[in-house]
């Protein structure tokens, strides 16, 4: 049984004609199921958690990478698989997960190539693929056991799944049980003084954030701001549907 | 907890304290002051600076250390390296250049 939940951008009129069209095609598949709305003071969670009490096995999120966000603390841990529909911006993991962009995604869904994934988490709230903090210039502890300090502000990506492969950047694996943590810092180098961007990588299990003032970090596309950040990964929570173009 | 299999580059600009265990290839670039271990191959790039116990299979090291090195097989000091502290390992290289302050003692190397 698959219940699909329409993020609140599907409800912008631009959107109707392709919606049309993947409803018409989830039909023709065989895979139609029940459609949740999202909504200003709906409790998107609530409503997952009830579905799944009813006995639905996949859950669509329809939207981006926020839409997912919004789901994935309800269905980790569960035998619930999860599938991807992206539309509009911001689909940063399908396009990981080798999900197409609106209608191709139903043959994807279709096909149901199921992966068993890591997710990452922060201060109780899961992510899947990375949290980013740019201007990072507070203090690292790296599972419990060392603490890195940057010279200067940098650039903190600490990943499950994410990469540029557009850049030639490696993806991380997010089913290694580990974050890869990036931290970029420009250094000063040689008589000229001309900068260049040296990057630290460390796979690690636990990381916290400690900084004097309250600083944002960004997981998976959702901002948060304060001053302590705890930091781990829960290995293999996450079914998620997948498709042959995959980057991991 | 110690850093898992795969490699791990600590860069220019940032500082590292604290005990660092891995169990895959590592990169120094950067400041490290506490301990350094890894049961795979150890680089020291020349522009890291090492105050810290250092153990690891094999390395090659370009930079500087402050303390012990202890390598279970193979050792390569660049023309550039330093070492202040006692260096043990089984086969050792060392480049016309390289400056080691400390006993230095060769064989079998226990875990």
């Amino acid at each position: 049984m698959y219940c699909y939940i329409y993020d609140d951008l599907t409800q912008n009129q631009r959107f109707a004609p392709e919606l049309a069209l993947i409803e018409n095609r989830l039909t023709d598949l065989g895979i139609a199921g029940k459609i949740v709305r999202m909504a200003l003071f709906r409790n998107v969670q609530e409503m997952v958690r009830d579905e799944i009490r009813r006995g639905i096995t996949s859950v669509i999120a329809v939207g981006n990478d926020e839409t997912v966000h919004k789901v994935i603390d309800v269905i980790s841990g569960t035998n619930v698989v999860l599938g991807i529909i992206p539309l509009g911006e911001g689909n940063e993991l399908a396009a990981l997960l080798g999900v197409p962009h609106g209608l191709a995604a139903c043959d994807v869904l279709s096909a149901r190539i199921v992966e068993t994934i890591d997710a990452g988490i922060v201060n109780g709230k899961r992510f899947l693929t990375s949290i980013s903090v740019p201007n990072f210039g507070a203090e690292l502890t790296c599972d419990g056991a060392y603490r890195i300090t940057p010279d200067e502000p940098s650039f903190l990506e600490i990943r499950n799944l994410g990469g540029d492969a557009s850049k030639s950047e490696r993806i991380s694996d997010p089913t290694d049980g580990r974050l890869e943590t990036i931290l970029r810092v420009s250094v000063k180098q040689g008589w000229l003084g001309r900068r260049s961007v040296c990057e630290s990588v460390l796979p690690l299990t636990t990381l916290a954030i400690r900084s004097e003032t309250p600083i944002s970090i960004t997981a998976d596309g959702e901002e948060m701001t304060g001053t302590r950040f705890d930091i781990g990964i829960e290995s293999g929570v996450i079914r998620v549907i997948s498709g042959r173009g995959r980057k991991f | 907890m110690a850093s898992s299999g795969q490699e791990t580059i600590i860069a220019q600009g940032v500082k590292v304290e604290g005990d660092f265990t891995s169990t895959g290839d590592v990169l120094i670039d950067g400041e490290v002051a506490g301990t350094v271990r890894t049961a795979a191959s150890l680089r020291v790039g020349e522009t890291a600076r090492i105050s810290a116990d250092v153990t690891a299979a094999t390395a090659v090291i370009a930079g500087e250390i402050q303390g012990n090195v202890h390598i279970q097989d193979r050792l390569e000091l660049l023309d550039t390296s330093v070492i202040h502290g006692d260096v043990e390992c089984r086969i050792l290289s060392v480049a016309a250049g390289a400056t080691v302050n400390g006993r230095v003692s060769m064989g079998e190397v226990k875990e």
